[in-house]
């Protein structure tokens, strides 16, 4: 018997047919079967945020999802600019103009939970910008420029909706 | 490094219905086979090869088990697969039982509760779970299916030692059932750990207090305990010694020496046995003051 199973990823708004063992993680497939590197592997257990990506637009570590489990969801990662997302351009444009990368390692998570709380936050406090954070970590220690981007996406995205 | 491991080898099936799960955990398959549920927990266990099962049923799929409802009774029945997140924002659950909502969204960060379930918190019968003791204060019963039947337990009588529960090989946790709120009453859960809410619980303590019909004295309280024994428990001994007095510095000071006598913390490189008892107290006596002061808030109709 065939350890593969046939299964069929929807990955920023692209179908993609993929033969996995269902022991895979959604981040291994990711990376490894989809050549998709953006979502970064760090920590493997969950406590650092750099794999996190959007199911159905809810932030998930991607190492803690099994890729099968995945099937049937809207799966969004930090290649979604590619799609041409412009609240993902937007977040990012804030991320470099407010020079809150660094080393860069952990942006792609954090640029994923900034989408994620924007769509269900539109005026996030100072406040609920920590508290999503609270599952990323950025060893540069750059948090203080992490919020200053998150809050100057929120107000650029607020602005375009009001013109 | 674990962080690099795969998962161990297993056949993978996704069931649609409750009856789907049951029929595939039927038979004498014993701990080969392990139900999945948010898998936040889970995966790493496997990832660590503290759990290898042959095959892993997923319940993401079955949608039937993500609900939840308010019963006849004035209670409220919750679905196995309904995700913390949905705890933290049903409206149903902050307005009956803002214990549940306030300890659920004391867990993890958003990506965790975006995935993991009250099911599997409960169900997998980690000492350091912090709804477990939450719901036990509440009330709490939760109800096993399998393909032989249903039955229903208090969650009190659900963990008989470390790591495992009363549930045989062929039955699943599918829901949980909590009681109307009593008049004037409230709870809370203050829990010790040193990142936010994204590290592993040191001490966790749920107190729920009722009050008599003028507010004055302790009707009914309960305790419950995240990693003070080998399993979360009910101090019944320790909720017995406020019943009918006022709150008084004495008495809880009695309270948190009684649930200490009934705590038996591990030591280990997180704290060590005493400074866990010196947290079980600390917190029991903070969490009494706490609840007490929200069920005295209360008018008679909620908790």
């Amino acid at each position: 018997m065939s350890e593969f199973v046939a299964v069929s990823l929807s990955v920023n708004g692209v179908r993609y047919d993929v033969a996995i063992r269902p022991w895979r993680t959604l981040l291994e497939v990711l990376r490894e079967t989809l050549a998709m590197t953006g979502t970064k592997r760090s920590c493997g257990e969950g406590q650092c945020g750099a794999c996190t990506v959007l199911l159905d637009g809810d932030a998930v570590n991607a190492c803690l999802y099994l890729a099968v489990e995945a099937q049937g969801r809207e799966i969004l990662t930090i290649e979604g600019p590619a799609g041409g997302d412009p609240v993902l351009e937007q977040i990012q444009a804030s991320f470099a103009n407010n020079g809150a990368v660094q080393c860069g390692f952990c942006t792609p998570g954090m640029v994923m939970i900034t989408k994620d709380l924007l769509s269900h936050n539109d005026a996030p406090s100072e406040d609920e910008i920590r508290d999503a954070l609270v599952g990323h970590l950025c060893r540069c220690t750059g948090y203080v420029q992490i919020v200053e981007a998150i809050r100057d996406a929120a107000g650029a995205l607020a602005r375009r909706a009001g013109d | 490094m674990t962080y690099l491991m795969r998962l161990p080898k297993f056949e993978y099936l996704g069931p649609r219905s409750l009856a789907e799960v049951c029929g595939a955990i039927a038979g004498p398959s014993g701990n080969e086979v392990m139900l999945l549920a948010g898998g936040t927990d889970a995966i790493l266990q496997m990832r660590r090869r503290e759990r290898v099962p042959r095959r892993v049923v997923g319940l993401k799929g079955v949608a039937e088990l993500d609900f939840v409802r308010e019963e006849a009774d004035g209670g409220v029945a919750i679905g196995a697969m309904t995700t913390l997140r949905s705890l933290v924002h049903d409206p149903r659950i902050a307005a009956r039982y803002d214990l549940l909502r306030e300890t659920a969204a004391q867990i993890g960060g958003h990506e965790l509760r975006n995935v993991a379930t009250i099911g599997g918190n409960i169900a997998g019968a980690l000492p350091c779970a912090d709804l477990p003791p939450a719901l036990m204060t509440l009330g709490a019963r939760i109800r096993l299916s399998s393909a032989r039947g249903d039955r229903w337990l208090a969650l009190d009588e659900f963990f008989p030692e470390f790591g495992r529960t009363v549930a045989r090989a062929d039955e699943l946790l599918s829901e949980i059932g909590l009681p109307r709120p009593a008049p004037r009453s409230g709870g809370t859960y203050l829990k010790f750990h040193d990142r936010q809410s994204m590290d592993m619980t040191v001490v966790g303590v749920s107190a729920w207090v009722a009050l008599d019909d003028e507010g004055r004295t302790c009707r009914d309280l309960r305790l419950a305990y995240a990693n003070s024994a080998p399993t979360v428990f009910r101090a019944k001994r320790a909720e017995a010694v406020l019943r009918g007095q006022a709150l008084t510095d004495e008495g809880l000071e009695a309270v948190a020496e009684a649930a200490c006598g009934e705590s038996r913390p591990r030591t280990s490189w997180r704290a060590n046995g005493a400074y866990r008892l010196e947290l079980i107290a600390a917190l029991t006596r903070r969490a009494i003051r706490r609840a007490w002061d929200k069920a005295a808030s209360q008018g008679g109709a909620k908790s």
